[in-house]
């Protein structure tokens, strides 16, 4: 069937997929105990505890309060977040904005370096470059992000001196308005320049550690799918005709070997964003992982279950729009039935 | 055509590689520099701190000369005085921001002149003869941050306001259980009637967080007070009477103070900034890179930053804070978890107590989660506060005597199992398992369940009354003066005592009562000590707690910070940013 025709079909299925992952999360998350923890003080009594208890449903059964918690979603009321003392709705944007800028950088990056390094290897198979490569996939695969984050900050903050942590300088900071979140678009809306160098150097330390270990899968995939697709008949009829290597691996070779490199790509998002909570809470970048990683720990369950149904969102789109890549990256796909 | 494995189709990688004769040693390379990296990540990961870097820029230069930047490790819910709870983030913003009457001196836990130009005493006449009325001069020319001017109205209405919201949160108590009446007799002078002489009084609910003046006009203008409900402008604006204005606060990220020019005593050299940073390796990085001045330091990591090049560590008195591991003698039937074994009337018996803290090893506590940085605390007198006394019994671990209690008390040959809640992944959960050590190590049939939980699962069950657990660990809520202690934590009709049944226990819960009451109705320091000096040996017989240690009040900063001083009987961090420089 037609591209556009799948991709419709994928998306009406789309809300019936992320229904049930809610209420597979919703009963996990209550699995742990009362959510009304994060919402009490030292001092509390007894009656105040069951106040609030009554006020949350918190002794309703379950499929009841799974209802008043989708109800609450459909309007737009996601609940209060303890970890950021403000409604969750009102925090998210803010912080999801600062996650992307971090993770659409990051995903930039590896999957630049991993095409790049991949093809470059895998041209240059059990040459010095390949092998080089290949310790260095190995190490992204293996160094932890946390260490490999400290280690840069050490290096380059504690050391050096040349970065410093955190989203912006503080100065910086309050110099600019900030009306899109994304501190790289915020400086160039205001023009300036300092600003937005200022918001590069500081995503660039982030940015480096989170792109590695993902670089390293891509380039791992790409460079062995090089590897088999240089062995196929096809290329060495390429070469036969004539053509430049260049252009036998652009234009053929390549192609070809990004179909399995696409769906490491898109598996590798998740990875991408499992990413962020280490390197957000590292760096003290102010986004989604960060939040995640408190609220998590502090048992916030209104901010974990947003988050919840925003990757399973995220995840469900991301992969549709891989296997609609590969419809057009491979004409021999055929999509549904 | 250099493809050597011709025109078929490339199989397996190996193959390929060893149809190539001279590749292997290649392959041999990379696998020494992979194993290189490896060796490396290995060694690197022990003490949190890879090898030692030279520290580059650290030395000389100061770092943002114009602001004070303090690492603090967590966020405040309220800065609302009302609001704000004793140990919690929001006491680090109203010390700088808001003033009181009167306050701690820097150097101990002599009092200064704060909003009040003089200290109330016996002396000077402003404590009426009965002890009952107290007269506060108010200092004039004051002004608070908005620019309205500071009255003796100010101050009633501050203390009328917390009365009236009466905040669970905010300790709302210690104003409610001992004020009759507040009076403004004219704009420069202040009165408080108390129902009871209370020789604590300006040490420890005067200086409190609780007691700051705020601006009644400002209250009025946003919100009023409305009882039972907090203000939201206050929550998150306090304009005081302080040395530093507060500017902004950029949730998870920071808060911002401006030097507040109009200040009435010596104004603060440069303005100041929180960084709010939970994790305290990032803390300690900061620290070394300078972009901190001050953190946050705990025990646990202190050992990182001692010795780096431009740090400097203050260890001071102690916190007032102790560690303590409570035990319970008024357990429901049948509200334990299953796997506990013990009666409901287990630490009825008096020496089951003793015999709990005759096992404990405080050293162990203090050397491994203090890492040195503490000291074994008698029941119940804080290093530090009056009355506390070198010479006063304090447990150490004398596992001889603990296994002859519990013969005893007739638990030795049957065992138990008992559980003790805790949070999780800190000082509480070492304390726990501190004590399941010490117990098992003792007699094999002694098992004790540490159960770890996340904070808000402890807050939750740390509420319950009556308590479903039979032992739990936290630290006791700081207090200037040993009556807060006595009361909170032995008096058998106090919170704890309430909640624990101390009554069950006691050998003579009577005795003990008048014995505080009385030390907190006498305004003579002397008769004081002597009241507490023979509490103390009182409750080392009969002790209602197992206290594992007492914390020192530890400071990590930068050499460049001038005029460092700290004060425990301040809230946390115990720093007033406006007395330092740069």
């Amino acid at each position: 069937m037609q591209i556009r025709d799948y991709v419709l079909r994928r998306l009406l299925i789309l809300p019936f997929l992320i229904f049930l992952t809610s209420i597979i999360v919703f009963t996990l998350s209550r699995a742990g105990g009362s959510p009304i923890g994060i919402y009490l003080s030292h001092e509390m009594t007894q009656d105040e505890v069951e106040e609030l208890e009554d006020r949350f449903h918190l002794n309703d059964p379950l499929p009841v309060q799974y209802v008043y918690w989708a109800g609450g979603v459909l309007r737009g009321d996601l609940g209060w977040s303890g970890v950021a003392a403000a409604p969750v709705a009102e925090v998210f944007p803010k912080k999801l904005t600062a996650t992307i800028e971090l993770a659409v950088f990051a995903a930039l990056l590896a999957v630049y370096m991993g095409i790049k390094l991949g093809t470059f290897a895998g041209a240059r198979r059990n040459r010095l470059a390949d092998h080089v490569a290949r310790v260095f996939a190995i190490s992204g695969a293996s160094l932890p992000l946390f260490w490999f984050g400290i280690i840069l900050l050490i290096v380059f903050w504690v050391t050096l001196g040349w970065v410093s942590i955190g989203r912006s300088d503080a100065v910086v900071f309050a110099r600019i308005a900030h009306p899109t979140g994304f501190y790289t678009i915020d400086a160039l809306l205001a023009g300036d320049l300092g600003a937005f160098v200022d918001a590069l150097w500081h995503l660039a330390l982030p940015v480096v550690t989170l792109a590695f270990s993902t670089t390293a899968i891509i380039l791992r995939m790409m460079r062995s799918s090089l590897v088999e697709e240089l062995g196929e008949e096809y290329v060495d009829a390429a070469r036969a005709k004539g053509l430049p290597e260049r252009l036998v691996l652009r234009r053929h070779a390549r192609r070809n070997a990004l179909i399995p490199t696409v769906t490491v790509i898109g598996l590798s998002f998740g990875f991408l964003l499992q990413g962020t909570i280490v390197v957000e809470v590292i760096y003290r970048w102010p986004g989604l992982g960060r939040w995640m990683a408190d609220a998590v720990l502090r048992g916030d369950r209104a901010t974990i279950m947003a988050y919840v149904l925003f990757t399973s969102v995220m995840f469900l789109i991301v992969n549709l729009v891989v296997d609609a890549a590969y419809a057009y990256l491979d004409r021999r796909v055929v999509l549904g039935e | 055509m250099t493809n050597g494995t011709g025109g078929n189709r490339a199989p397996s990688r190996g193959a390929g590689d060893r149809g190539r004769g001279g590749a292997g040693w290649r392959r041999s390379l990379s696998l020494l520099f992979a194993l290189g990296l490896v060796l490396a990540a290995c060694t690197g990961g022990d003490d949190g701190d890879a090898d030692p870097a030279p520290d580059g820029d650290g030395g000389a230069q100061v770092r943002n000369p114009d602001v004070i930047v303090h690492a603090a490790d967590d966020e405040p819910l309220s800065l609302d005085p009302a609001q704000a709870e004793p140990g919690e983030g929001g006491e680090s913003v109203i010390l700088q921001v808001y003033e009181r009457l009167v306050e701690f001196s820097p150097s101990g836990p002599e009092l200064e002149p704060g909003l009040a130009t003089e200290v109330p005493s016996d002396d000077n006449g402003m404590i009426s003869e009965d002890g009952l009325t107290y007269t506060f001069p108010i200092r004039e020319g004051v002004s608070f941050h908005d620019g309205s001017p500071l009255t003796a109205d100010d101050v009633k209405y501050s203390w009328d306001r917390v009365l009236e919201m009466d905040l669970p949160e905010a300790n709302a108590g210690l104003l409610a259980d001992i004020i009759t009446e507040t009076n403004a007799v004219d704009e420069s002078t202040f009165e408080v009637t108390l129902n009871q002489p209370n020789a604590a009084f300006l040490n420890s609910v005067v200086t409190q967080s609780v007691a700051s003046v705020v601006s009644e006009e400002v209250v009025e203008a946003n919100g009023g007070i409305t009882a039972g409900e907090p203000n939201e402008f206050l929550q998150t604006n306090p304009i005081g009477t302080g040395p530093y204005r507060f500017t902004a606060w950029n949730r998870g990220e920071n808060m911002l103070f401006e030097v507040n020019e109009e200040y009435w005593g010596e104004p603060a050299s440069l303005d100041l900034r929180f960084e709010i940073v939970s994790d305290p390796d990032v803390r300690v990085l900061g620290l070394r890179a300078g972009d901190y001045d001050s953190i946050e330091t705990d025990p646990s990591f202190v050992g990182d930053v001692e010795g780096a090049e431009g740090v400097e560590v203050f260890a001071g008195e102690y916190l007032l804070e102790p560690i303590h591991i409570g035990m319970n003698l008024n357990i429901p039937e049948g509200a334990l978890p299953p796997e506990d074994t013990i009666p409901t009337d287990f630490f009825h018996d008096p020496r089951v107590r003793q015999a709990f803290n005759y096992a404990f090893d405080y050293q162990g506590f203090i050397d491994g989660a203090l890492g040195g940085f503490g000291a074994p605390v008698p029941h119940y007198f804080p290093q530090g506060v009056l009355g506390y006394d070198e010479s006063m019994p304090v447990y150490e671990q004398d596992l001889a005597r603990a296994e002859e209690l519990f013969r005893e008390a007739g638990w030795w040959d049957e065992g138990f199992t008992i559980s003790v809640i805790t949070e999780e992944a800190n000082l509480f959960e070492v304390g726990g398992l501190v004590l399941k050590d010490s117990l098992e190590g003792l007699n094999e049939n002694f098992r004790v369940r540490v159960l770890a939980v996340a904070e808000a699962q402890f807050d939750e069950a740390h509420a319950q009354d009556p308590l479903e657990y039979a032992m739990w660990v936290k630290n006791a809520d700081p207090y200037a003066d040993p009556h807060a202690f006595m009361r909170d934590y032995i008096h058998p009709d106090g919170p704890w005592g309430q909640i624990h049944g101390f009554a069950n226990g006691y050998e003579d819960p009577d005795q003990i009562a008048s014995m505080i009451d009385d030390a907190s109705t006498t305004t003579d320091p002397d008769e004081r000590v002597e009241i507490y000096g023979q509490l103390a040996e009182i409750l080392f017989e009969d002790p209602m707690w197992i206290i594992a240690g007492n914390e020192t009040a530890l400071n990590a900063h930068r050499d460049w910070l001038q005029g460092f001083v700290m004060n425990p009987l301040w809230p946390r961090p115990s720093l007033k940013f406006a007395l330092y420089d740069k």
